[in-house]
């Protein structure tokens, strides 16, 4: 086994993690205040690559693997978590064209997406219980040559900013989720618009918004995969999802406890160091352990996903341990610095409130325990 | 091998050489020359004590040109001790090179030791410091105000001239001297960092005058240029604005907390000015004073003006 | 359409190194390496101009077995080459051995117009490559460079020194040495890096250069190394006559040479 990373892996995290101080360092406080959507920290993103960076060659892209991926996530999330929820959501939504997208669809998005010029969004949740489900589910009627979607999508990642969004529909309201289908979007088509923007506790600076479908009409050719196929799809991909999600909570809790380390080096109280006392070990022992232990399962899964093998459960349980224990890094980080580090002009509130963005679990009924229980028992 | 060597194109700091060359000439009774560009400058030096001064006479400009000449002048030398400044640091390694010899950069102490050259310097941007042990022939590089000048010697030594050779293949065409354009408070030697203890904008002028006596640059808290904009953000010292490293650091009216110290911390020298004797300030400082410093600064310009 | 070269040199990072409470000891067992922050600058550099004026960037290191692992990097940052010579007498190599190693790399290697390197590495920062390297290889040294243009076969520098800048023109061959604020070093896109692969690099085998084993021994040894503390005086001057304390104060100061 060889825990560490390769040099090319090493090199492409490096990159990031000096774009992240050039680029996202001198903008993280005040994005997380305006919540404004950090243009040039994007274009930045693309001039570097990092937009293509799983895609293959042939459309663009830079061909890396998921490892190299989520490094650079981690990187970048150590700076600015909402930039890298930006980057997350585009690259998982292009990630689901090249694996179910025909030649056509490919040719059609992955060129940009790959080069930066669109971003890529996916629009799978609703504020049903479950897509397809409740009273503005996104339903896709049948009709010649096509559909017509009609319905809400809520809480989308990089609305309003994407030139094309992974939306999943059912096409039978009565069977809901089961008849769910993926359909290609491109932002600006009649009858797609942003009904509400939602302003977030965290990430902000990464848009979120509802998406209201009025009669939005699509060719046959605009759908992803298969009809039926979405929750498939949307399983899949939130499961990698998942991987790439728990690397911006190890960057978010890396950057908590180097921050909070250094100041407890440094605040002297009865001339001696905090750093020294045994609650302030302990708060930071048990965060560097945890992010430390993370990143050690999210690059596990990370991996399986590389080489094609087997991950859902190994992605749920890097995902379980991190709603578990992704809160507490900020909590007890936060209680190191104390009053110094609650000012807002610090890191960590906005840490704080970052972290909880990435901890979601936006579909409870598939929560992933049930999916390690159900590898074991 | 013999001989005791000097030179810098710096007056004052080739003055302050003659101190740690006039220790190594106790340790090893071999003479000092002193190599300068200018008459004035040789006579100095040989007033302080060096056996003999050269100086090397030449219709080139370029100071970094007779590195040749210096290495030939030198060539039987124990022990040389060039003045740290670039144009310093330029001639000490071409010199090395020639004399096949190891070099020392920056040497804060200096010597004999077991019939080398003993220095300490920093290594590491400061995190650590150690001994270098260099084998004769030694160059060493001295930084400005390392040492003090010697008091006079009690003979004068003698003053000798010698011609000099340039370095033909490198032309000069434009020296501009740099002048106090732009603030870049990490470039200043000396700060006068304000803080809270400041009522209005208006007052910064306590500080601006002793700055000028000082020949120093303000820089200021966070507070003062984020929240109050009395001073412009490049001015900023602390954890999320400039580090800053002069030779003098006087913060007044400032309490010195972590954020703002992290930022000054490796400064020669500190000085603090605060009411508040339990102000964080003075743990981390070399000299203070507790007072006003609504009636200490003024005081102090004046004392430093006389 | 120069031929450039750029020395660097693969250093741990400084900001890993820690200093043992219990004895002052440095461990540097966590240290990564990097390439030398001021020869990132001379890289970027000499990719610069290669840029504008055309010609070629190859670079050259001397180190321990550990320069291998800097390979990538510096073929990731621009130049289409690089040669390396691994020997454990770069453990202990001062700027004596230094310079005369690759200067008979440089030798072996062919000519080249600028050689390039930074003013200084970041972890001993003895500040005599260049200067060393050029004396070696008989050619003039234009050191403490924040502008390099290429003006025919000539090169026009500005260096910055302590009092002033200075405009010069050399012609080639000429060793440069730069400052870090001569440019900002390009951060390796993911392409370049992914790139990096597929450039070449060629040993160097010490035995190559014929260097006799004295000329491999350094001349300057350091010993002793310890973490640097920061001890302050803490003299504080708080009678009720402000007026004594500025006096003491101004005496401290001029003790210290500082007025």
């Amino acid at each position: 086994m060889n825990f560490e990373l390769t040099e090319e892996q090493q090199l492409m995290g490096q990159s990031a993690r000096e774009f992240a101080k050039e680029y996202l360092d001198p903008i993280a406080v005040e994005l997380d205040h305006t919540g404004e959507f950090p243009k040039a920290a994007v274009k930045g993103l693309a001039e570097h690559d990092f937009l293509g960076l799983i895609l293959d060659p042939e459309v663009g892209g830079a061909g890396a693997g998921f490892v190299s991926y989520v490094e650079v996530i981690e990187q970048l999330s150590r700076s600015s978590a909402a930039v890298a929820s930006i980057l997350n959501n585009h690259t998982m939504a292009a990630y689901a064209i090249e694996k179910w997208g025909t030649a056509e669809q490919k040719k059609q998005y992955l060129p940009e997406l790959a080069k930066g010029s669109i971003l890529g969004a996916l629009a799978i949740y609703e504020n049903g219980p479950t897509p397809g489900i409740g009273a503005d589910a996104l339903v896709a009627a049948k009709q010649p040559g096509g559909y017509v979607l009609n319905g809400v999508k809520a809480y989308v990642r990089n609305a309003g900013e994407a030139g094309v969004y992974v939306v999943f529909a059912t096409l039978n309201a009565e069977a809901g989720p089961k008849a769910l289908t993926a359909f290609l979007v491109k932002g600006g088509t009649a009858g797609l618009k942003i009904s509400e923007k939602v302003e977030t506790m965290g990430l902000k600076g990464c848009p979120v918004a509802h998406l209201t479908f009025e009669n939005v009409v699509l060719p046959e050719s605009a759908v992803l995969g298969a009809e039926n196929q979405g929750l498939e799809i949307a399983t899949k991909v939130l499961s990698v999802y998942s991987v790439a999600e728990a690397a911006q909570t190890v960057g978010i809790g890396q950057a908590a406890v180097v921050h909070a380390a250094e100041y407890a080096k440094q605040r002297v109280q009865f001339g001696k160091p905090i750093a020294v006392l045994q609650a302030i070990q302990t708060m930071l022992a048990e965060t560097a352990t945890d992010v430390h232990l993370a990143r050690l399962g999210m690059h596990f899964a990370a991996l399986r996903i590389e080489e094609g093998k087997p991950f859902e459960v190994e992605s749920a349980m890097v995902k379980s341990f991190l709603v578990r224990l992704g809160s507490k890094m900020l909590i007890d980080t936060c209680q190191v610095e104390g009053g110094f580090g609650f000012s807002e002009a610090m890191p960590l509130p906005k840490l704080f409130r970052d972290i909880a963005g990435t901890n979601l679990l936006d579909a409870p009924a598939d929560f992933p325990e049930k999916t390690i229980a159900a590898s074991i028992a | 091998m013999a001989g005791i060597f000097i030179f810098s194109e710096d007056s004052a700091l080739a003055r302050q050489l003659m101190t740690p060359a006039l220790e190594l000439k106790k340790s090893l009774a071999q003479p000092i020359t002193a190599l300068a560009l200018k008459e004035s400058d040789a006579k100095e030096l040989a007033a302080l004590g060096a056996d003999k001064a050269v100086v090397l006479e030449s219709e080139s400009q370029w100071t970094e040109g007779f590195a040749e000449t210096i290495s030939g002048l030198v060539k039987e030398a124990s022990v040389v001790l060039i003045g740290g400044t670039l144009r310093g640091k330029h001639i000490a390694s071409y010199v090395a090179a020639k004399l096949d010899a190891g070099m020392t950069t920056d040497a804060k102490t200096l010597k004999i030791e077991g019939g080398k050259l003993l220095a300490t310097r920093i290594l590491y941007a400061g995190l650590a410091v150690c001994e270098e042990v260099v084998e004769f022939p030694a160059v060493a590089t001295v930084r400005a105000r390392t040492f003090l000048a010697p008091a006079a010697a009690a003979t004068a030594g003698t003053v000798e001239k010698v011609s000099a050779t340039g370095e033909a293949r490198v032309k000069v065409d434009e020296v501009e001297p740099i002048g106090a354009a732009g603030v870049d408070i990490t470039a200043a030697n000396k700060l006068v960092a304000v803080g809270r203890g400041f009522r209005k904008k208006e007052d910064l002028k306590i500080a601006d005058d002793l700055s000028a006596a000082l020949k120093a640059e303000i820089a200021c808290t966070r507070g003062i240029a984020e929240d109050e904009h009395w001073l412009p953000i490049e001015r900023y010292v602390g954890i999320s604005g400039q580090t800053v490293k002069p030779d003098l650091y006087l913060a007044t009216g400032l309490s010195g907390q972590v954020q703002h110290m992290v930022g000054c911390r490796e400064s020669k020298v500190i000085v603090a000015v605060n009411n508040d004797e339990r102000a964080p300030i003075f743990e981390a400082a070399d000299y203070g004073v507790v007072g006003d410093l609504y009636e200490v600064l003024p005081l102090l310009t004046a004392a430093l003006k006389k | 359409m120069p031929k450039c070269l750029v020395c660097y040199k693969w250093t741990l990072d400084e900001q890993d190194i820690k200093v043992k409470p219990e004895d002052l000891s440095l461990d540097s067992s966590r240290a990564k390496g990097k390439i030398s922050d001021f020869d990132r600058n001379a890289i970027e550099e000499a990719t610069l101009l290669v840029e504008k004026n055309g010609g070629a960037v190859e670079a050259l290191s001397y180190g321990t077995a550990a320069v291998k692992q800097s390979l990538k990097d510096v073929l990731s940052r621009g130049p289409e080459k690089v040669h390396w010579i691994a020997d454990a007498s770069a453990e202990n190599a001062d700027g004596a051995v230094t310079a005369k190693v690759l200067a008979a790399a440089i030798r072996k290697l062919g000519s080249y117009d600028l050689i390039l390197c930074g003013e200084g590495s970041s972890d001993l920062f003895n500040q005599q490559t260049a200067p060393r390297l050029a004396a070696l290889l008989g050619v003039p040294c234009v050191s403490f460079a924040n502008k390099v243009s290429i003006e025919g076969d000539a090169v026009k520098v500005t260096r910055k020194l302590d009092d002033c800048t200075e405009t010069l023109t050399v012609k080639t061959p000429v060793v440069i040495s730069v400052l870090g604020e001569i440019n900002k070093p390009r951060i390796p896109t993911m392409k370049q890096v992914l790139g990096a692969a597929k450039k070449p690099n060629q040993e160097i085998k010490i035995s190559e250069l014929g260097l006799k084993p004295e000329e491999l021994q350094p001349k300057a040894t350091r010993q002793s190394v310890k973490g640097f503390v920061m001890h302050r005086k803490n003299v504080i001057y708080k009678e009720s006559n402000a007026a004594a304390n500025v006096a003491k104060l101004a005496a401290s100061l001029a003790t210290e040479g500082l007025c």
